[in-house]
């Protein structure tokens, strides 16, 4: 039977050591969250004790978080269980982890509006973050089961993303007995048909992007607005008769003008690749045959040219997101936009890599280096003259350009290179030529 | 309006409306402890809200007694914050209308003239009864209209009975025995009244994760799963009532 803690609790962990509890963090559907204090050593940590009656095994659950303690974490990003209670046949168990670190914000108060975050770049950071974290969570041979909105804590200046309640994430063609929440589950898993596996979290994946994103749900529109949310109409909604709200062929199920606000006027601001990639993650053919769903890779190098586009409305000065090739609308003052030309790099992942050649856009090291993820370090910036743009090199490391004639020279960190057309930039581990617009 | 400045995220509303008996028998120590309790519910309601971007629960009282009367929740259900900011507390007198209060929660629990007219929609409401004492009127005309009404059957139902209540009414309203709990003192009253009120609001909120083990004959019947829930988290209710090592 279940028994809460109490204040200055001892509490023995499986090697020996003791903790002692000192405050309650928090309640949930499957247990409670102390704060407490190692008895030797006086670090604190989280304990998460859990409501043993719904385990239908509580010792094959204990083994499960035994074994992923073992495996250990797959990115410093998850707050991943260090070590377990000592177990007694019967009796309540629960596991260690890190707190929180302050000014992390939960991934709920961003979608109550109760918090935002800094700037764009920060937005785009955490969806780069929480795809990072997903793709090592995958290359372990872990899936989560049951991702939600819940799982995340977000720092609301930088973008940077913890991810917590890894109880249930289990190695491939392992089942938790968990399936999640109907509004983040793959419809396949919501109408009984299949487990929740890898192929299932990236769908969640998508639906967590779009949400911090755009800041709806992506399945609920104006069909799916029942007066009750049975489990009947839950089925129906996430399961059988799923439809995007911006689905490219049906408009049935478009944002309801009085009740999807974020829909209406978020989804304009993002550039016609985002949209795209949105587009495919929730088409008919993803949502009921589980099919052309977006790897992790993908969506990284999606995302790493959102980051790119960032730049400031000339008109209003507001931020916003602005295409490599073609017409961008200022959703702030509803003026167009358009970049003189952009950099094309070679595509990642098969997916194209630009960046708009535009006041204050930004290169990361990803840009300069074919291998790198690091989508935070800047390394050149395009600065704009009368009549001219450049790219300052704020890397440490020395270009090799060659002019369209087929003349090179060499520019070294801290100089500017004048962008004509054609022009080829060499990083050394990268490459990008000069593409103009019409 | 930049890129950042969203709106909150459309949630479904999580109807909690409680059924107080605010009878003679009441009064004293008993309704001071329900008043306690209820005043220590709001402030977890509130945090639930502040971290549920799917369902915001929003709060109604009926008080019943000579009369029946909406001691919160009038007009609409109220933000628990605002039930917070206004909070009067309740007296007890008079006779135990429970039959009049069953004909006035079924005349709210209505789309069209009542209180789940939300754009969004709503999910199961929570509709939690208290009761001291034999009904003075006719409960079960009350009820067999009440028993009716579809949000009544998707409803998280439970209830709590202290000092001579009648199991058997209890037990019709909830139509589950686990979810009927029973207490005799004031001090265990008001934790009662709070551990009930706060699991079935959390259940009814946060929707529960489905799961594989379970071979759920009917999906929607949300008192079970509440019954589920307060017998794994029953311990809470044993917990010592010192605040010092209570939390």
């Amino acid at each position: 039977m279940f028994v809460p803690l109490k204040k200055n609790q001892r509490v023995e962990l499986a090697d020996g050591r003791t903790v002692t509890v000192t405050d309650k963090l928090g309640e949930g559907g499957q247990g409670i969250v102390y704060r407490v204090r190692f008895d030797d050593s006086g670090e604190e940590r989280a304990l998460k004790w859990f409501f043993i009656g719904y385990l239908k095994e509580p010792l094959k659950f204990y083994r499960h978080l035994e074994d992923n303690i073992k495996k250990g974490s797959p990115s410093a990003a998850f707050i991943w269980p260090e070590q377990l209670t000592k177990y007694v046949a019967g009796e309540p168990f629960g596991y260690i982890m890190k707190i929180f670190p302050k000014g992390y914000e939960s991934f709920s108060k961003y979608l109550l509006a109760r918090v935002q975050f800094q700037n764009a770049a920060a937005m785009v950071n955490a969806a780069l973050n929480m795809v990072a974290a997903f793709k090592a969570l995958h290359l372990k041979g872990y899936n989560y089961q049951d991702l939600n909105d819940g799982n995340f804590s977000i720092e609301p200046k930088s973008g940077k993303v913890f991810i917590c309640d890894n109880d249930n994430v289990v190695g491939y063609g392992q089942k938790s007995g968990i399936l999640g929440k109907a509004r983040y589950m793959a419809p396949e898993v919501v109408r009984g048909d299949k487990q929740p596996d890898t192929d299932t979290d990236r769908y969640s994946l998508a639906v967590i992007l779009f949400m911090l994103l755009v800041g709806d749900h992506p399945l609920e529109g104006k069909k799916t607005n029942y007066p009750a949310l049975t489990n009947k109409y839950d089925l129906r909604i996430f399961g059988t008769e799923p439809l995007f709200i911006f689905d490219e062929k049906d408009s049935s199920n478009a944002p309801h003008p009085q009740i999807h606000q974020n829909a209406l006027t978020m989804w304009k601001i993002f550039p016609s690749f985002v949209q795209k990639a949105f587009q495919q993650s929730f088409s008919q053919e993803s949502l009921l045959n589980g099919k052309n769903r977006l790897l992790e890779n993908e969506w990284f190098n999606i995302l790493a040219r959102l980051k790119s586009s960032i730049v400031r409305c000339p008109h209003c000065g507001e931020e916003m997101f602005l295409e490599s090739d073609k017409i961008s609308v200022c959703q702030s003052c509803k003026k167009s936009v358009k970049a003189v030309g952009y950099l094309k790099f070679p595509k990642r992942a098969n997916r194209e890599v630009t960046v708009p050649i535009f006041k204050g856009a930004l290169l990361y090291d990803y840009h300069i280096n074919s291998a790198s993820e690091d989508f935070d370090t800047e390394v050149a910036v395009v600065l704009e003259k009368p009549g001219k743009f450049g790219l300052k090199n704020d890397s440490k490391i020395k270009w090799l350009i060659t002019a369209p004639g087929g003349k090179t020279f060499a520019r070294q960190a801290g100089e500017t290179q004048i962008l004509v057309a054609d022009c080829k930039i060499d990083f050394g581990k990268n490459t990008a030529q000069v593409i103009v617009n019409n | 309006m930049g890129m950042l400045n969203k709106v909150e995220i459309v949630r479904k509303m999580c109807p909690v409306i409680f059924l107080l008996d605010t009878s003679g028998s009441m009064d004293g120590e008993p309704i001071g402890a329900v008043n306690e309790a209820i005043k220590n519910v709001l402030p977890e309601l509130i945090s639930m809200n502040e971290e549920n971007p799917d369902n915001e629960i929003r709060v109604a009282i009926l008080t019943f007694d000579y009369n029946v009367k909406w001691a919160v929740g009038e007009t609409e259900l109220v933000s628990p914050q605002d039930v917070e900011n206004y909070w009067k507390n309740l007296d007890a007198n008079g006779y135990t209308s429970m039959g009049a209060a069953f004909k006035a929660l079924n005349e709210k629990l209505s789309v069209s003239k009542g209180f789940m007219k939300r754009a969004s929609g709503s999910v199961a409401p929570v509709l939690f009864l208290l009761s001291d004492g034999e009904p003075t009127d006719d409960y079960k005309a009350g009820l067999q209209e009440l028993q009716k009404n579809s949000w009544y059957k998707i409803a998280v139902r439970v209830a709590v009975g202290y000092g001579d209540f009648n199991e058997h009414i209890l037990r019709e309203f909830t139509g589950n025995e686990g979810t009927v709990l029973r207490t005799s003192d004031p001090d265990s009253l008001r934790n009662t009244i709070k551990f009930v009120a706060v699991t079935s609001s959390r259940v009814a909120s946060q929707g529960s994760n489905v799961s594989t083990d379970t071979t759920n004959a009917n999906p929607d019947d949300n008192t079970q799963a509440v019954a589920d829930a307060l017998e794994n988290q029953g311990g809470a209710l044993n917990a010592p009532l010192d605040p010092e090592d209570n939390f």
